[in-house]
């Protein structure tokens, strides 16, 4: 049962393990009939069999989608270049450890002169893995513990568990997810999760406790992912003495969204993208499926990047989103956008930005924000090739701004309410790429159009995120 | 306003725009937050402080203390009657300056014997006794929310008072012997109180407020047996006290509060 | 009357006749009523019927363990100290009853358990010395987490600890109840005249342990200290009362030292120890057996699953 014996240019393999239970009762006859040629020759070959060896828990009929396109193969250099990419797709499923392909002739009873066979050699990652980690942040140590079945049902589902522990706060999440065989950019997650933040400009305390499912499917060139989340918020005040304003807000409130999706993402880098393009628009829909809060969102976000002289690189970002409250219960501040801080308007404060009382930052329901950076290497490019090459210089520009729209009003109050009061700011600095999920910045900044309330970080600014206007 | 009893000698000017919240009036409240809170309003009356009462759903929870009532003066936040009695009298309002030490350390320990003890019962009533919490406490108290999160606040919320019962030593106590400790708390009260006017002869105290707030509520609620409300109507100078509180800080003011659609 | 009540309290040190404020204010009520009690002075709760410290075992074989419901059983056997009280007195006992434990009691608990220093160095070590052996090591920890539990509750603060700001809040409210206490005692030898009711009782129950006991955190002692008549009313009833233990007391410095708020009821946790005992060492052992299980049930899997795996020769001429 630990191999896989696929016929070639089968339709793709029907459902069901008991394909290659007994392989050789369903031989392909079409295969069979040119047994005419004597000599192996790289243009014409018949992949006559895939082996994969190794196989333990993994359910044969997954791997059949994604070895199939090697029985197309027509000439040697195909053969490898399909068996290579075969190898890369069974390393993506995240079941196995290694994957080593092996071709030879073909032998035994059947066999064609111009016959090959393929072998992949997989080692399979264990049953359970499990992963430990400490972290510490300010004031606030926590041990992360994490779980994970990389293979739970045999199909590449994976079944994670995160539990983390900390002094002031424990969160777990539980996660399952599912692709579709021979597909697996179409897949579907489950989750179950507890999460607490604390949130210092808005002296603000926030404990989630929610489910969610979620189907991701590729759709011409974009991503689209549909989202159903059921979410129990609880929010606290953080200090002793908060805002009135953020006192109203305490309290428990049952979100459900729908929401949507869409990306498209062709840049070559998601940390220091040299070309290429991000669309990303986010819509959700709360209420519409119970729970008490109701409203509506839209949110998108445009990055650009162009390449130009001495490898600098030109980049231009936009974001924008508007969260409209439907019936007559205003909008919570768990639900509002906040702006301002090292990854959005550098030069202000962390999402301090905006409307505020008391110094708590309610945020707001509308907000736009661009930025125009200009990357280029370290000057005299110290280590070119090698350290180097994961620091970079940036000039930059960004401005912004965040209200509270009144709805009465007409569109064109509200593009003039987003007009005026703008915050702007630039600079320069220099940001350090961390492997390909995070980046660090330090920058100088000096921020303008500054309104009274706002809480600016006039100078060197230091920020790390994986989203950066 | 209505009669203001004590005149502060050194009034802090009290803001117009002071208010008191509690949970919702109609659908959310329970018999010992609007117990607590007609006894904050009953004190308020007395010292002749307006405050206007918000009902908001979330009250328990922007509470400092998670306690109802909160008053919210200026910038500040206050909440149970100890500290807002503590707080009118930082600004200059105070009914009890005219007793003794002796008769100031009574009217703790009697305003310490409503909490220990009738409001105890109040909420071992209401969350103990399962028909009470069935019918009408986990329904009412989870009111502003919706599935599943009503039905998960509302056990919790039980959970947690029996807990504490379990604390204090209630835990094991059935419901007759706590109608018994409300009897001999109101014999203890009616005692105090004798033919007197107030607890403390012709002026009312915070302890006067207290005890108005908690047994005017247990008089006017109706719950699922009318026990509770019986062993108070056993004692008729305690009834004759609410209805003086009520007709003289209340029943003027307005034809359409709470209290006079019950007499 | 064939037999008397059993009494099982804690045992006493510092010159009080138990260190708890439960046991001794039922000890209390039973020296003024004049109850003839036979009392087992132990410190294994264990050996109590109940499970836990106070416990009065009646001649009708009943256990009763809540200080208020001893009293009652008490006045039924017309052991009455509140006999002479009038109506209003009565009622005053009630209220004050009631200021102690709304207002000193937390207090109290956080002194002997909540507080560090008092608790490592006086509570913790006054218990592990005086129980025996295994339960030395594990009881005075999960009194402690009991106590602070209750605390929690009564504070309705499920995350509360130990603080300058709750000690702060607590003393005052404490400080406040003993002033209170103090007034309304008066010149008087006793709260209602010259014969000691049920208040005196709880009053010396709460706050004998407070002023006897050797606290190195002693901020709320020094206040009991100062307050006078309230210190005489203490040891008045000690010697009145209770002479033997107050005269043991001036004999010999004891060396350690300890004292109880209230030691509640810890106990009936006894039988759920035991089986959490052996529940743990059992789940150790299956805990062991079952990740070594993993591991040999992969292996057998593999080896179920992957005949062709161990034989891909005889596959391939197959094919």
């Amino acid at each position: 049962m630990g191999t896989v014996h696929a016929r070639s240019l089968d339709p793709l393999p029907m459902q069901g393990p008991e394909l290659g239970v007994q392989p050789d009762d369903i031989e392909a006859p079409g295969i069979e009939q040119e047994p005419k040629q004597e000599v192996l020759e790289n243009r014409n070959v018949v992949v006559q069999q895939v082996h994969i060896d190794g196989l333990g828990r993994t359910k044969e009929d997954l791997l059949t989608y994604e070895i199939a396109d090697v029985f197309r193969a027509k000439s040697l250099i195909d053969v490898m270049k399909k068996s290579h990419e075969a190898r890369q797709k069974l390393l993506r499923l995240g079941i196995f450890r290694k994957v080593e392909v092996l071709i030879d002739t073909s032998r035994g009873e059947g066999a064609l002169p111009n016959g090959l066979d393929v072998t992949f050699e997989v080692t399979e990652l264990r049953r359970l893995t499990g992963s430990y980690n400490t972290m510490v942040g300010n004031n606030e140590g926590s041990m992360v513990l994490g779980l994970k079945l990389p293979n739970a049902l045999g199909r590449a589902e994976k079944l994670t568990f995160q539990f983390s522990y900390g002094t002031k706060e424990t969160s777990y999440g539980l996660s399952f997810f599912k692709p579709q065989p021979g597909n697996f950019e179409r897949n579907i997650s489950l989750n179950l999760y507890k999460v607490m933040g604390q949130f210092p400009w808005s002296s603000l305390r926030e404990t989630d406790r929610g489910v969610s499912a979620e189907l991701t499917f590729p759709m011409w060139k974009t991503s689209q992912t549909l989202k159903w989340e059921g979410v129990w918020r609880e929010l606290g005040c953080l200090a002793r003495t908060p805002s009135f304003a953020i006192r109203k807000e305490s309290g428990h409130t049952l979100k459900s969204s729908l929401s949507h999706a869409m990306v498209i993402d062709t840049r070559n880098s998601s940390i220091l993208p040299r070309r290429g393009g991000l669309l990303r628009i986010h819509q959700e829909l709360a209420g519409f499926t119970g729970g008490d809060v109701s409203f509506l969102k839209e949110d998108f976000e445009i990055q650009l990047n162009k390449s130009l002289f001495w490898d600098s690189v030109l980049s231009a970002s936009l974001w924008s989103g508007l969260v409209l409250p439907i019936g007559d219960k205003p909008t919570s501040i768990a639900d509002r956008f906040y702006l301002g801080g090292p990854t959005s308007i550098r030069g202000f404060s962390m999402y301090s930005v905006g409307p505020q009382s008391e110094g708590d930052y309610l945020g707001g329901e509308a907000y736009w924000a661009g930025g125009l950076h200009l990357y280029t290497p370290l000057p005299f490019r110290p280590a070119k090739g090698g350290f180097g090459d994961l620091f970079r210089t940036h000039f930059f520009l960004n401005a912004g701004n965040l209200c509270n729209l009144n709805y009465g009003e007409g569109p064109k109050a509200h593009l003039k309410k987003l007009a005026e009061c703008v915050r702007w700011s630039y600079g320069l600095g220099v940001l350090l790429r961390l492997g390909n999920i995070a980046r660090l910045e330090l920058n100088y900044c000096i921020p303008m159009g500054v309104q009274s309330g706002d809480r600016i970080c006039d100078g060197v600014q230091f920020g790390a995120g994986i989203r950066f206007l | 306003m209505n009669v203001c009893v004590f005149i502060p000698t050194a009034a802090e000017p009290w803001p117009e725009n002071a208010t008191l919240y509690q949970p919702l009036k109609e659908d959310q409240i329970l018999l010992s937050d609007c117990a607590s809170s007609l006894a904050v309003q009953a004190y308020l009356r007395m010292c002749g402080l307006p405050v206007q009462v918000v009902c908001r759903a979330n009250a328990e929870y922007m509470s400092p203390s998670g306690k109802i009532p909160f008053i919210h003066v200026g910038n500040q936040v206050v909440s149970e009657l100890g500290p807002i009695v503590q707080f009118t009298k930082a600004k200059g309002h105070s009914l009890s300056d005219g007793l003794d030490d002796v008769q100031r350390a009574e009217m703790k320990a009697y305003m310490e014997l409503v909490n220990n003890m009738l409001l105890t019962a109040e909420l071992f009533i209401q969350w103990c006794d399962d028909a009470t919490a069935a019918e009408i406490s986990r329904p009412r108290y989870s009111s502003p929310y919706s599935w599943p999160l009503n039905n998960i606040l509302a056990y919790q919320k039980q959970w947690e008072v029996r807990r504490k019962m379990n604390a204090i030593g209630w835990g094991g106590k059935t419901l007759e012997q706590v109608y018994e400790d409300v009897s001999q708390c109101c014999q203890a009260l009616s005692q105090r109180l004798g033919t007197q006017p107030y607890f403390f002869s012709k002026q009312p105290t915070e302890l006067d407020a207290l005890v108005f707030g908690h047994l005017f509520t247990i008089i006017t609620t109706r719950l699922t047996s009318g026990e509770l409300a019986e062993r108070i109507k056993g004692f008729s100078n305690l009834l004759s006290f609410c209805r003086r509180i009520e007709q003289t800080y209340f029943e003027d003011k307005t034809k359409n509060t709470k209290l006079s659609k019950f007499v | 009357m064939a037999t008397p009540d059993e009494l099982f309290c804690w045992e006493g040190d510092f010159g009080l006749p138990s260190v708890s404020t439960e046991c001794l204010l039922v000890l209390a009520y039973a020296q003024f009523a004049g109850a003839p009690l036979k009392v087992h002075k132990i410190s294994n709760p264990w050996r109590s019927p109940s499970g836990s410290l106070p416990a009065l075992r009646t001649n009708q074989n009943e256990t009763l363990t809540r200080p208020a419901d001893i009293i009652i059983h008490l006045r039924k056997q017309k052991f009455n100290a509140d006999y002479d009280l009038s109506a209003k007195e009565g009622a005053d006992s009630l209220a004050f009853i009631s200021l102690m434990e709304e207002k000193l009691v937390p207090a109290l608990i956080y002194t002997f358990w909540v507080e560090p220093k008092n608790y490592v160095e006086l509570t913790r070590s006054w218990y592990s010395e005086h129980m025996p052996f295994p339960l030395s090591l594990f009881l005075p920890g999960r009194m402690q987490r009991h106590q602070l539990d209750k605390l929690r509750l009564l504070r309705e603060d499920a995350s509360l600890e130990a603080g300058d700001e709750l000690e702060k809040e607590l003393y005052r409210d404490a400080m406040e109840c003993i002033n209170l206490l103090s007034q309304r005692l008066g010149s008087q030898k006793f709260f209602f005249g010259d014969s000691p009711s049920s208040l005196d009782a709880y009053v010396f129950g709460h706050l004998a342990p407070l002023l006897k006991s050797r606290l190195p955190n002693a901020k709320l002692q020094q206040h009991l200290k100062s307050v006078e008549n309230l210190t005489h009313f203490c040891s008045d009833i000690l010697l009145l009362y209770f002479p033997r233990d107050a005269r043991e007391n001036s004999n010999q410095k004891p060396s350690s030292a300890a004292e109880a708020g209230g030691d509640g009821d810890e106990v009936p946790y006894k039988r759920r120890k035991q089986l959490l005992s052996a529940l743990f060492a059992l789940g150790a052992m299956l805990s062991y057996a079952f990740l070594t299980g993993i591991v040999s049930i992969q292996h057998q899997q593999g080896a179920l699953l992957e005949p062709p795996h161990h034989n891909p020769e005889q596959d391939e001429e197959d094919g």
